[in-house]
């Protein structure tokens, strides 16, 4: 029960974002800090994890041959998957993906994918006949907070390190041979936001997501470009409000960019 | 050319290489065990674990309350074991959802525990164990079975004993200690999962697959149950590792505080000494308790 | 001295001794069933769990939080294994869920469950967690500790044997680093000694007795006889 969440840090929480502030002392714009491993995880193409703030998240992509889709015979595909495995919180529960996760992997998926970034022609092995699909699929190891942005970094920075594999001439996988890097020409990331107490404040801890009454993602790209957004929770947003978390989203992904740079 | 057991082509001969594949001399000879414990804080224990490529997690929940109420033990704790590997962790990909191997390594690592674990102090309780694996090589089920102890461990759960497991069996004409996948995937390889409290030798988790001799057999256990006992010594370290029985020294206490400086108490009259005579007095009739035998 | 960091399965003494907490006894000798510190010194063997859930003993004051409300009373979370119920006729006032309470444990049953009387409820303030077993230390010999720690931070403080501390005014920064550090370092030497050198001087207090002298270097031998009856505190089972 360490990390139940007591109604009175709930009521703390809101009454301290009606004054601007939050528990951790962190500024409404201020992500937490954060590291990430690459490739660590040999089995995988690519693979990252990723630590914000406490909140970890294993991500690792498998390329794998498959057949292209009726309607684009000629471009590969990429699929998204997340868990919120029970290792990561006494909330989490074993079993077929609840409807939360499927909301994080689909947000994160939509991220990554509509801002055209991935070239999926390059992809193609065999126009109409075979094509590379990249699964990538991320795991909450501890969750505090906040699974869309760690998974959208884990996922950009698993997938921009991931190796192809080299494919021989009947389509199959030539093992531990590859033809080159995974390339995306732009860097989508996610930036979550949440309301509590009429506040707005960036990258919430498990704690702000319960005392929040709504919840909205935008995906950028460094061409100040939105390419995904996602609002959540029951409550609600003004305009001026999401036009606000648009700007600051811009904004924070560009430094989160930053410190990714070295890994990119 | 032998073709190996899964079709893969390997070829050696261990009783003339007089080493092994991924260059181990012995063939008694683990492979490199890191472990660190408490690296999942909202789980109650935890522990990472990396035995040559294998890496995996192992998270303890409880003991809590055993949901739903039908699998309520009214005299010992239940527990269940949650045994997966993600999608990424083999070289061709495993679908996201839980097979049949999941669940038969789930059930065997759940009973594995069981003996080690006082189970009869926790009445209508289950403790979770969760083990992720997110990179495998052969003997994933030993690593989590080793990790999950560990975080049993770390929970401050009672046990009679921790849990070490290895691999152990015979490749490419040898007897051999914690194979790596190319062994496995010898023409002649024999696979025993093997897990054991390591203060009496106790058996609790075994299994084999493969053809061998009952002399054989032997062999492989006593290297195993060796194996075993070494892996205890890390599993013991690993816990160990975060307590250092030293003195404090006042250094240490101000760095740790940041020295803001006793508050001025004089100024700061926050309690009457009503209310604090009341803590005191909590104090002291807890200290003065006598505790009740159940 | 013979502390040892121990883990499940560690032998305590290899002599029959008198059983103290988190041992258990094989074949003669007595082993340890916890991570811990183990002390097999005197009569007793036993082991100061370093980690652990809250077990509920009748006569400790515990911090309860109210976690539902039903028609009849109030399911309280003790930070343990199951929460306690209590009727709404045991309080003067209507609870809501979050309200923190203090109450004493005067029943636990085979499943650990635990009744709870003298309850009160508390207005304001907030909770420090931490680890269950490590309780008895932040409250020392006879509430030494507290004492201490109260006075250094001019904090109301209510310590609760279930790893929650409530706390209200006074310096509470200062107190949650102080909570952290006696709890990081409760199994290690010299303990007290170096709380009482980091407040220092204490102005003395209404009707309080003498001024503790304040050190400024640990060059004091480490007393010994206090460390080994503070250590006796740590049990709060006997031989299970």
């Amino acid at each position: 029960m360490r990390n139940t969440v007591l109604e009175y840090e709930v009521t703390k929480t809101v009454e301290l974002a009606r004054l601007g502030k939050r528990t951790d002392g962190r500024g409404l714009e201020e992500m937490r800090e954060f590291t990430v491993e690459i490739n660590k995880y040999e089995n995988a193409e690519g693979s990252a994890r990723v630590l914000l703030g406490k909140t970890e998240v294993a991500a690792g992509v498998k390329i794998e041959v498959g057949k292209p889709y009726p309607d684009s015979p000629d471009e590969g595909a990429i699929s998204i998957g997340a868990e919120l495995l029970p290792l990561a919180h006494s909330e989490y529960e074993a079993g077929p993906p609840s409807m939360d996760e499927i909301e994080i992997a689909r947000v994160v998926d939509r991220g990554l994918r509509e801002s055209k970034s991935i070239d999926f022609s390059k992809l193609c092995i065999k126009e109409g006949e075979a094509i590379l699909v990249a699964y990538m699929d991320f795991y909450a190891i501890n969750s505090d907070g906040n699974m869309f942005d760690a998974g959208s970094i884990a996922g950009l920075v698993s997938l921009m390190n991931s190796k192809l594999p080299k494919v021989d001439e009947k389509n199959r996988i030539v093992k531990h041979e590859y033809t080159g890097k995974l390339q995306m020409t732009k860097q989508p990331l996610l930036s979550t936001f949440v309301k509590i107490g009429g506040k707005i404040m960036v990258d919430p801890t498990y704690l702000e997501e319960k005392a929040a009454e709504a919840r909205f993602s935008v995906a950028s790209t460094e061409d100040g470009k939105l390419c995904a957004m996602q609002k959540g929770m029951g409550g609600s947003f003004t305009v001026d409000e999401v036009n606000y978390m648009i700007e600051t989203g811009i904004k924070v992904a560009k430094e989160t960019r930053k410190k990714l740079a070295k890994f990119l | 050319m032998k073709m190996g057991k899964h079709g893969s082509e390997v070829v050696a001969d261990y009783s003339k290489d007089k080493k092994r594949m991924d260059g181990r001399k012995g063939m008694d000879e683990l492979r490199p065990i890191k472990i660190k414990v408490g690296v999942i804080p909202n789980a109650d224990g935890s522990a990472y674990l990396e035995w040559g490529q294998n890496k995996v997690y192992a998270a303890v929940y409880g003991p809590r309350e055993a949901l739903p109420k039908h699998s309520q033990n009214p005299y010992k704790s239940v527990i269940k074991v949650s045994y997966r590997m993600a999608t990424f962790s083999v070289p061709e990909r495993k679908q996201p959802r839980p097979n049949r191997r999941d669940s038969e390594i789930s059930k065997v690592l759940g009973e594995a525990l069981q003996k080690a674990v006082f189970v009869e102090n926790f009445p209508n309780t289950e403790i979770s164990v969760f083990v992720e694996v997110v990179d495998a090589n052969a003997g994933s089920r030993v690593a989590c079975l080793t990790a999950a102890s560990c975080a049993l461990a770390d929970a401050g759960i009672p046990m009679r004993d921790l849990v070490a497991a290895t691999g152990t069996g015979k490749a490419f004409n040898e007897i051999v200690l914690d194979l790596n996948k190319d062994e496995e995937d010898a023409p002649d390889a024999v696979d025993i999962p093997l897990g054991i409290l390591p203060q009496t030798g106790e058996i609790v988790l075994l299994q084999m697959d493969g053809v061998i001799t009952k002399e054989e057999f032997n062999k492989a256990l006593q290297m195993g149950i060796k194996g075993c006992k070494d892996i205890y010594k890390i599993q013991k370290s690993a816990l160990k590792a975060k307590y250092e029985l030293e003195e404090l020294k006042l250094d240490s206490a101000k760095k740790a505080i940041k020295e803001e400086g006793p508050s001025q108490a004089g100024e700061e009259k926050a309690a009457k000494p009503e209310k604090a005579e009341k803590a005191e007095k909590t104090t002291k009739k807890e200290d003065k308790a006598k505790k009740v035998k159940k | 001295m013979s502390k040892k960091v121990v883990v499940p399965g560690d032998l305590v003494s290899a002599e029959r001794k008198r059983l103290g907490s988190n041992v258990f006894v094989s074949d003669g000798k007595v082993y340890s069933k916890v991570l811990g510190i183990s002390d097999d010194e005197g009569e007793v063997a036993s082991v100061v769990a370093l980690e652990g859930k809250y077990n509920p003993q009748v006569q400790d004051t515990i911090v309860g939080v109210v976690g539902r409300v039903v028609f009849a009373g109030y399911g309280i979370n003790i930070n343990s294994y199951t929460e306690s119920f209590m009727p709404k006729s045991s309080f003067r006032e209507e609870l809501k869920v979050g309200d923190i309470i203090v109450a004493t444990i005067n029943y636990v049953n085979e499943l650990k469950e635990a009744d709870l009387e003298y309850a009160k409820k508390m207005y304001g303030g907030e909770i420090i967690e931490v680890t269950p077993v490590r309780t008895p230390r932040l409250i020392g010999k006879n509430g030494s500790m507290l004492e201490l720690i109260r006075r250094g931070t001019g904090t109301e403080i209510i310590i609760g044997k279930n790893g929650r501390v409530w706390t209200r005014g006074g310096n509470i920064p200062l107190l949650k680093k102080v909570v952290k550090f006696i709890e990081e370092n409760s199994y290690k030497s010299n303990l007290t000694n170096t709380i009482e050198a980091f407040f220092g001087v204490l102005p003395p207090e209404a009707g309080a007795a003498k001024d503790k002298k304040g050190t400024t270097e640990e060059s004091e031998v480490m007393d010994q006889a206090q460390e080994n009856e503070e250590s006796d505190r740590f049990n709060t089972t006997e031989g299970e």
